[in-house]
């Protein structure tokens, strides 16, 4: 009994020790953590949509439209040149890969043109639709007009087509799909008059 | 202290090659040299933390209740390294934190605790984690070498066999990584067997 009261009682001290030293990391942390993911996002959009001086985040009704009609579209922001007027669209969205959600950001600017496409987190084979995250896959998407559908080829990247990911089609198609939801919601802003900061 | 500790675990004692630890994350992340790498050193640094602790409270633990103890610690100190590498040298976690949940679980970690730090002292301990770390980042760069090399053609994504080479996908996929690993444990193995004679 002693015996048993002991054991557990040094158990339950280095679950303490430790608990405390993961709140102190966690504290210490979180602010840098948290900028570190703001400027990740902050990049990206900058990278898919160069021209915008800044962004605005689209929210409210708006949003909620968007993310309702244009799954797997779940966030949406304005890109704003240098005196405030909208210049282009950014959509960040989760399409399903070959081993999960494949996050995608999508830069359209008001002319009608993808400006830019990245590949966030996934979990896509490495090797094969990790590739996605290689300047070569993803710079192809740029360019391409968001009047018509983005397809995918499996042997050149004509027209309006990306060249799949060699041995990842899946990978490939969920990415399409990702820009080409992207596409689908920037024609309905701009069917609707576009969107003002 | 012994120097044996410290190179045992590179040739002779080689945590994948002769002690067959950790094949999980080992066969999941070797389809690339630079992934073996990341991973290797990535686990080499948890190893020799977690081994130091556990060898400096090696006596106050009751051991009924190691194993739990062990698991407190190591998965602590998993967390903690990966909170901060996060927070303050966002590149390296851009490159290894794919890598750092895979650490806990581990067995490679549990099993020098239990083995080697719960006995010996705290310099050996060290030396034991930097041998191990060492032998495992040295077995992980090799398999996954071999599997870039006929999987992709390349090796340190730089390209090795030229366009002309037809990669075979299934050497960076999950069957590979066992058809790596059988070859090179019997290569090992033909070679320490000639040395015995």
């Amino acid at each position: 009994m002693k015996d048993i009261l002991k054991t557990g009682l040094i158990l339950l001290v280095i679950c303490v020790i430790a608990a405390l030293g993961l709140g102190l990391t966690n504290e210490v942390t979180k602010g840098p953590i948290a900028e570190q993911r703001f400027l990740a996002n902050e990049q990206a959009k900058k990278e898919v949509l160069p021209d915008a001086a800044s962004y605005a985040d689209i929210t409210g009704e708006d949003l909620e439209s968007i993310v309702s009609q244009f799954n797997p579209v779940t966030e949406a922001y304005m890109g704003l040149d240098a005196s405030g007027n909208t210049i282009g669209y950014v959509f960040k969205s989760t399409p399903t890969g070959f081993g999960g959600n494949v996050e995608v950001v999508t830069g359209i600017s008001n002319d009608g043109t993808v400006t830019g496409l990245r590949v966030g987190s996934h979990n896509e084979t490495p090797g094969l639709g990790a590739k996605a995250k290689d300047a070569d896959f993803y710079e192809q998407y740029a360019g391409k007009s968001a009047l018509d559908q983005i397809g995918v080829s499996k042997t050149s990247s004509d027209g309006n087509d990306i060249q799949a990911i060699t041995g990842a089609t899946i990978s490939s198609a969920a990415i399409t799909n990702g820009a080409n939801a992207s596409i689908d919601a920037f024609n309905w802003i701009i069917e609707n008059g576009g969107l003002e900061n | 202290m012994k120097i044996s500790n410290l190179t045992k675990g590179i040739i002779k004692e080689n945590p994948i090659f002769v002690q067959l630890l950790g094949m999980c994350p080992t066969l999941a992340v070797t389809t690339s040299a630079v992934n073996g790498i990341g991973m290797g050193l990535a686990t080499t640094a948890v190893l020799i933390s977690s081994n130091i602790a556990i060898s400096l409270i090696r006596k106050v633990i009751p051991a009924q209740v190691r194993i739990p103890a062990f698991v407190v610690v190591i998965s602590t100190f998993v967390t903690i390294v990966g909170m901060l590498m996060e927070a303050f040298v966002p590149e390296l976690f851009k490159s290894l934190g794919l890598f750092i949940p895979l650490i806990v679980v581990n067995c490679i970690i549990l099993a020098r605790a239990e083995a080697f730090a719960s006995k010996n002292g705290v310099v050996d301990s060290a030396f034991d984690g930097i041998g191990m770390g060492l032998g495992f980042t040295l077995a992980l760069t090799i398999l996954g070498s071999v599997r870039e090399l006929f999987g992709n053609g390349s090796l340190f994504g730089a390209a090795i066999f030229g366009a002309s080479y037809k990669p075979a996908l299934i050497m960076i996929l999950p069957p590979g990584g066992f058809l790596a690993l059988g070859l090179l444990l019997a290569l090992y193995n033909s070679y320490q067997f000639k040395r015995a004679k």
